[in-house]
């Protein structure tokens, strides 16, 4: 069991596709969930502060993607 | 935990050091458990969710990813345990190592990026566990000024 738990950080996971982009969420959580953590006075508010940054945060990365395919066509 | 303006100044750098070697643990120390907590799950989290995408061998790379190492080595413990993971998988690599793991790049460049994050995230958890340290050190400061005017 401890070979194969050895192995998971050994050998690297195939990515590709939709995968790639789908593992920026949770890297998204985690940056909005230690920044509201050390701002917010009450960690009991954390949960929802931290939901609603990782919304505002993918909103905005999406919007300046959209923005920049759309640039992008305008140009070519 | 004792006033005292002497063990608040040793409270300072332990908080500090606390906190850079175990993520959470000078919150903990400072007696804030949830958020210690909160930072010892994410960053720990984060950081090894990125080893087991692109691998230790090409995620913790001191010499092909030299600034990235630094980003990384803000998580203390789990920077140095990743390392010594390296270096018992694949010692070589660990000297004098090149990009390793051809194929998979794209998932070492996605690790590389999870652990770095993690490290800098961590970064920000010990300038706050200084800060609030350092803040109840100047209100051990401030009420004892306040004790001795009255």
């Amino acid at each position: 069991m401890s070979e194969g738990i050895l192995a998971s950080f050994t050998s690297a996971m195939n990515l590709g596709g939709v995968a790639r982009l789908l593992l920026m969420l949770p890297l998204c959580l985690s940056v909005a969930i230690v920044y509201k953590t050390i701002r917010l006075p009450h960690v009991e508010d954390v949960p929802v502060a931290a939901l609603r940054l990782w919304i505002t945060v993918l909103g905005g990365m999406c919007a300046v993607g959209v923005g920049l395919w759309l640039l992008f066509e305008l140009m070519v | 935990m004792s006033d005292h303006p002497e063990s608040s100044i040793i409270r300072v750098p332990l908080a500090g050091l606390l906190a850079w070697l175990i993520p959470g643990a000078g919150h903990l120390f400072l007696g804030e458990r949830v958020r210690g907590l909160i930072f010892l799950g994410v960053i720990t989290l984060t950081f090894w969710t990125g080893v087991a995408v692109g691998s230790v061998q090409g995620t913790v790379a001191p010499h092909s990813r030299r600034l990235w190492f630094v980003a990384q080595l803000g998580t203390g413990g789990n920077a140095l345990a990743a390392y010594m993971l390296h270096r018992v998988v694949a010692p070589e690599s660990a000297v004098a190592s090149k990009p390793t793991a051809s194929g998979n790049w794209l998932s070492a460049e996605v690790g590389v990026h999870y652990t770095g994050v993690a490290g800098l995230l961590n970064l920000l958890i010990i300038i706050d566990a200084v800060a609030r340290a350092d803040g109840s050190l100047r209100r051990g400061r401030r009420s004892e000024v306040a004790g001795g005017a009255t």
